[in-house]
């Protein structure tokens, strides 16, 4: 079957599947809530404080909550051993994954749309010039974090510790992406000009070009032998 | 050309030597019995003959194509029924044989789907979400898939386990139905009774060994190994 | 083949590894001038500057074995791969654990950010993970398998950490510190060079001995498991 189609199937029955169970979503809503609250309970920040220290609280809040969705995208896969399913299906391994890709990286911008205003307003933030420049960041650094998580839950899925074992594997190899996002959404909130941070969004970027493109080829390995 | 064969098919790894110089064939339209004690490499055969594990040396072919090889092609031919049953909780009967039927590259219309899902009797479930399906309801939603499929191998894992008399009698009707249509069947199973009903050739696997035996010592010999 | 040729000379690699490494201890805590600057430390720089470097080797052994494992399932490369993991791990802790003792009288502190020492210790963590992810699986063939996709990623995004961590550090702290500050006058390059060259051939002879650890261990659980399975076959393949 054309590449195309599959990832439209994987990407739709993904969309309904978690639009009738909405587990993936909640859960990861209710992670980052709890993530936004504690750090503004641990902080108490002036507004130049806030300035420098929250495109790091952002992005941590981010990534940890797309860890969580991470893992639990290939979760269904596994009962009713699905996964084996497709593995014996004359589809392309890669059609899986950019299937996979798509959704996971869908529900991560689905839940950071929702709780950026939610940061907005606990820590006061004047950004309403800047939400254009500021999505931009979200898109890349979170296309990066699912094109590595997707390969990386794929392979967590299946073994006993799975839930540890997707940060530990994930976020060693994810410190470019995460320095990279973090400072530039510093430089954005600081009002920087825009080549002052520019090369880290380039290096966002490439990491989400070269990780896209490798984890798209190890991939094969992952779901055939 | 025959359906299946094995040509001396050996899987070990670290050391442990599963399967020796496994040889069979099975014609188009047979059904193919395997017995053999726990542990024997019964499942690991079906895994290699399903592609999801490669074999240590030899080969086989289904149709004529090489199952190593032309692994791709192969996965078009045959459809395994296992212990897990591939469907998705969410997703509703006819969801299921959609998405089942897309990753084959095969598109059903609504009634073609339908009438497969009378066939089984699940026709009035057929908007029923899968999670609710009991174990013998969703066994006979894959024979459903089968029907719609059409493959022309189907491999069977201990198709009996969980089933009552009557479940058994159907999965056996349903057996005799597709071998006339000329799909070949090969099965693992425990089951001497109710087996020596439908198939035409047995054999026994011990210690990654298969011996051919005659469908008569099913019903007759008191203990097979 | 290859590894046939190490596991034969392995002896000579030891004893000559062993000797080099003597020697050059020698030449570095005894013969060799203090650095006018640090003192007497700077003596730790010739056993931390060979264990970064072999660590970085037995990255790139592993990151070309899980190469070579994908193209031809050998699984005795399998079991090498897991041995250059487990000395990267001992190498890279050596590494930072020597750094970490030559930083405190140098410039007070047990620790900084620099981006080589945070790269470094990203490699302890991928090498780490890499045990880790194979510590917890069962199926043996997809964790070779699996074990050395990841192995291939980390070593793609190696190069790419030290990058950004390098751009980060210069933005927040500008160069005051840097690990590069041993002048290599001829006095001190000789000693570095044996003990490099010491450091090359004991990683040579442990990943030889490690390798045939594991294989050995492989076997025992073979027997254990058949024994456990009425007599099931065991063969003492490659």
């Amino acid at each position: 079957m054309s590449f195309f189609r599959v990832v439209r199937w994987v990407i739709w029955k993904d969309l309904i599947c978690e639009i009738r169970g909405r587990e993936m979503i909640s859960s990861m809503f209710f992670f980052a809530l709890i993530v936004i609250l504690i750090f503004s309970f641990s902080f108490s920040m002036d507004q130049q404080m806030v300035k420098s220290l929250m495109g790091g609280i952002i992005w941590v809040a981010f990534v940890f909550t797309g860890i969580i969705g991470l893992g639990k995208s290939f979760l269904s896969e596994t009962e009713n051993d699905c996964l084996e399913c497709l593995q014996m299906s004359p589809i392309p391994r890669t059609a899986i994954y950019v299937g996979k890709l798509v959704s996971n990286f869908f529900f991560m911008l689905i839940v950071e749309v929702i709780l950026f205003p939610l940061f907005v307003i606990f820590f006061n933030l004047d950004v309403v010039d800047k939400i254009p420049i500021l999505m931009i960041i979200f898109v890349l650094g979170s296309f990066g974090l699912s094109a590595l998580g997707t390969l990386f839950s794929a392979m967590t899925v299946q073994i006993r510790a799975r839930e540890v074992l997707l940060p530990v594997l994930l976020l060693p190899l994810a410190v470019p992406l995460i320095i990279g996002s973090v400072e530039a959404t510093r430089g954005v909130l600081s009002t920087d000009p825009f080549s002052f941070y520019r090369h880290w969004m380039e290096l966002v970027v490439i990491f989400d070009v070269v990780f896209t493109i490798v984890s798209f080829w190890v991939f094969e390995f992952i779901m055939d032998y | 050309m025959k359906a299946v064969q094995g040509f001396q098919i050996s899987k070990g790894y670290h050391h442990f030597q599963v399967l020796r110089e496994v040889s069979f064939e099975v014609e188009e339209g047979e059904c193919f019995a395997l017995f053999g004690p726990n542990g024997a490499g019964k499942t690991t055969l079906l895994k290699i003959l399903s592609t999801l594990q490669r074999p240590t040396s030899g080969t086989f072919q289904m149709m004529g194509l090489d199952g190593v090889k032309d692994r791709d092609k192969v996965r078009n031919l045959f459809l395994l029924v296992g212990h897990g049953s591939y469907l998705y909780n969410e997703l509703d009967a006819l969801e299921n044989m959609n998405f089942s039927l897309a990753l084959r590259g095969i598109s059903r219309t609504d009634q073609e789907v339908k009438k497969a899902l009378d066939r089984v009797d699940i026709g009035p479930f057929a908007r029923f979400k899968v999670r609710a399906f009991s174990e013998g309801m969703k066994k006979r939603l894959a024979m459903a898939k089968t029907i719609l499929v059409h493959p022309k191998v189907l491999l069977l894992d201990e198709p009996y386990s969980a089933l009552d008399e009557s479940g058994m009698g159907l999965v056996n009707q349903f057996m005799k139905d597709i071998t006339e249509q000329g799909t070949a069947i090969l099965m693992t199973t425990h089951n001497r009774t109710k087996t020596a009903e439908v198939a035409h050739r047995a054999a026994c696997l011990q210690q990654g060994v298969m011996k051919e035996i005659a469908v008569q010592e099913l019903v007759e010999a008191h203990e097979l190994f | 083949m290859i590894i046939g040729f190490f596991r034969r000379f392995e002896g000579w690699f030891g004893v000559s590894g062993a000797l080099c490494v003597l020697t050059g201890l020698y030449l570095a805590l005894v013969s060799s001038p203090p650095d006018y600057y640090q003192g007497e430390v700077v003596r730790i720089m010739y056993v931390h500057v060979p264990l970064a470097k072999t660590s970085l080797l037995a990255y790139t052994t592993l990151f070309f074995g899980s190469l070579w494992y994908l193209w031809k399932r050998d699984p005795m490369v399998d079991n090498m791969c897991r041995a250059a993991a487990g000395i990267g791990v001992l190498f890279t802790a050596g590494a930072l654990i020597t750094g970490s003792i030559w930083a405190k009288p140098t410039w007070n502190t047990w620790w900084t950010w620099d981006a080589r020492l945070i790269s470094f210790s990203i490699l302890l963590l991928i090498l780490m993970g890499y045990l880790m992810l194979r510590a917890f699986m069962d199926d043996k063939e997809k964790e070779a398998r699996y074990a050395a996709v990841f192995a291939i990623v980390g070593f793609v995004d190696l190069p790419i950490v030290y990058f950004s961590v390098e751009w980060w550090r210069t933005l927040h702290q500008p160069a005051s510190v840097s690990m590069r500050g041993l002048s290599l006058s001829a006095e001190i390059f000789f000693p570095l060079t044996i003990m490099a060259v010491g450091f090359l051939f004991l990683f040579i002879y442990l990943i030889s001995v490690r390798t045939q650890m594991i294989y050995l261990e492989e076997l025992l659980e073979a027997k254990q498991g058949s024994l456990l399975n009425k007599g099931g076959e065991v063969i003492k393949s490659a």
